[in-house]
């Protein structure tokens, strides 16, 4: 608490800086706006009144131009204002949070260590990551980014070939290191049609498996209710899914919207979060003083800190120091 | 003519791997059974050095510490039947726990880095026998559903499959751990 409370006022004074930031760029952007407005009812105008079609085309297309250079100059402000707040303000939220946490805007997730994760079989044609956040609570190491990969398919059509885009995730990946040793690789993943008909089939001809991983039957009718787990060693999946750990997990699915993907892998645990909202980016035509504004960013924040107490990752009995 | 030997092929085909999947999960069973006893063996293995470290310490603590040498000693012994090596661990388990209580009257030997590493040692031990247990019981009951169940039982009774029973607690598990019973023992 004396934490939160030593590194509020620095946040206030980084908020009154960036808000007069905030608010030169929003009136930029309403100047642009209401150029290009003018511009287009001007040409508009002028065409309909047929003798004054020059003129408003002059004068219109003038205010275009002028709304495309305070556009592209809003983009810079832009960039230079979102920077900032994730420089400042994120920073001094993760601050007040824990001492340990720091954030890399510019990087993410790489793209290998999303598809090492095995949290998805997919994999991604087009991959984007970000805001990378990473610190420590307690003894355990621990990392977030915002991740979005997709994958890409083509169908024929009379046109030509058309390509769609399909979300394989758009959400939050975060790791951190597990507490106990293992060798093996333990997949968790969401219960829905799919996955149960990749079960069944690898139940009954573990031929199909998927590479080589066993479907793993646990005991927790709730937890097998939300999960198929898949395991390269039948035992170690249950050293690590100890019938504490599936409650835990069920709890931490619970919390989250969509069901939540779980892999075990080279002693990380490793866990995404599906999310439909952006989150650490800076509003332009809301106010940055309004509480509300950091408020989602601070509660995504405090959640996946609060991850590690959850699965109870900081007792190390086992050995792992 | 085809259509016979089609509905043939199909029931022989249908035949052989359901008697290839009670196989498989007879097999699955003595394997998972195999996971517990490598498990133990790694615990008994423990135990000369645990013993070892403790003796330095503890001077009012004999048969306590006499009980886990004859019961290390008892694990050694080749030929033990699965139920005894089962029975034995059960009873290592619980005076090793009481080992591990009483080590709050000697200060020099909670502070002690080797017993510390063997201590959590023995805790994961714990845990990994657990989840061999489980193991074996997922096992037992995969295969105890596949010789019940239609069609699976005629062929069970044709290869006279008998159920195992999973692994339980005994009741005297299932009791709440006292220090003090353990103290008293």
């Amino acid at each position: 608490m004396t934490e939160e409370t030593a590194a509020q006022p620095s946040l206030q004074t980084v908020l009154n800086e960036l808000e007069v930031q905030r608010k030169e760029l929003s009136n930029l952007k309403t100047k642009a706006y209401l150029f290009l407005a003018a511009g287009i009812i001007l040409i508009a105008i002028g065409m309909l009144l047929g003798s004054l079609v020059i003129a408003g085309a002059i004068i219109g297309g003038g205010l275009i131009i002028a709304s495309i250079v305070f556009f592209s100059k809003a983009g810079q402000k832009f960039t230079d204002y979102r920077d900032q707040f994730k420089q400042r303000v994120v920073s001094a939220a993760l601050k007040s949070i824990d001492q340990s946490l720091k954030i890399e805007y510019k990087y993410g997730l790489p793209e290998n260590d999303f598809i090492n994760s095995q949290l998805f079989t997919q994999r991604p044609d087009r991959y984007t990551s970000e805001d990378q956040i990473y610190g420590n609570a307690g003894k355990t190491q621990f990392s977030f980014s915002e991740v979005h990969a997709e994958y890409k398919t083509e169908t024929q059509t009379k046109n030509g070939r058309q390509e769609h885009w399909h979300t394989i995730l758009k959400g939050i990946v975060f790791w951190a290191d597990f507490n106990k040793h293992f060798n093996g690789i333990t997949v968790v993943k969401p219960k829905d049609i799919g996955s149960s008909l990749s079960a069944w089939i690898s139940d009954k001809m573990p031929i199909f498996s998927p590479s080589g991983k066993e479907l793993v039957k646990l005991e927790s009718p709730e937890f097998s209710k939300a999960f198929v787990t898949y395991s390269t060693d039948q035992v170690e999946a249950r050293y690590i899914l100890t019938p504490a750990m599936m409650e835990r997990l069920c709890e931490l699915n619970d919390k989250s919207k969509w069901t939540i993907s779980v892999s075990f892998i080279g002693s990380y645990v490793y866990i995404a979060f599906p999310l439909d909202k952006d989150y650490f980016e800076p509003p332009v035509f809301k106010s940055l003083l309004t509480t509300k504004s950091l408020d989602e960013d601070l509660s995504i924040i405090r959640f996946m800190y609060a991850i590690i107490a959850e699965l109870d990752l900081n007792t190390r009995i086992w050995g792992k120091q | 003519m085809i259509i016979v030997f089609i509905i043939l092929s199909v029931i022989l085909i249908f035949g052989v791997s359901i008697y290839n999947s009670l196989i498989g999960k007879k097999n699955q069973v003595t394997n998972a059974f195999a996971a517990i006893d490598v498990m133990l063996k790694k615990r008994f293995d423990l135990l000369p050095n645990l013993i070892e470290t403790v003796k330095q310490y503890m001077q009012y603590e004999g048969d306590l510490l006499t009980k886990v040498v004859e019961l290390r000693a008892k694990a050694g012994t080749p030929n033990l039947s699965n139920e005894e090596r089962l029975d034995l661990d059960k009873q290592l388990g619980s005076s090793v726990k009481g080992l591990m209580v009483s080590v709050e009257n000697y200060p020099d030997l909670k502070a002690n880095q080797n017993f510390l590493n063997l201590q959590s040692t023995w805790t994961e031990s714990e845990e990994q026998i657990a989840a061999a247990r489980r193991t074996y019981n997922a096992s037992v009951t995969d295969y105890n559903n596949a010789i019940m169940m239609f069609p699976g039982s005629i062929f069970a009774g044709m290869m006279n499959y008998q159920p195992i029973a999973v692994l339980a607690n005994t009741e005297e598990e299932r009791k709440n751990i006292s220090a003090k019973d353990l103290f008293n023992n």
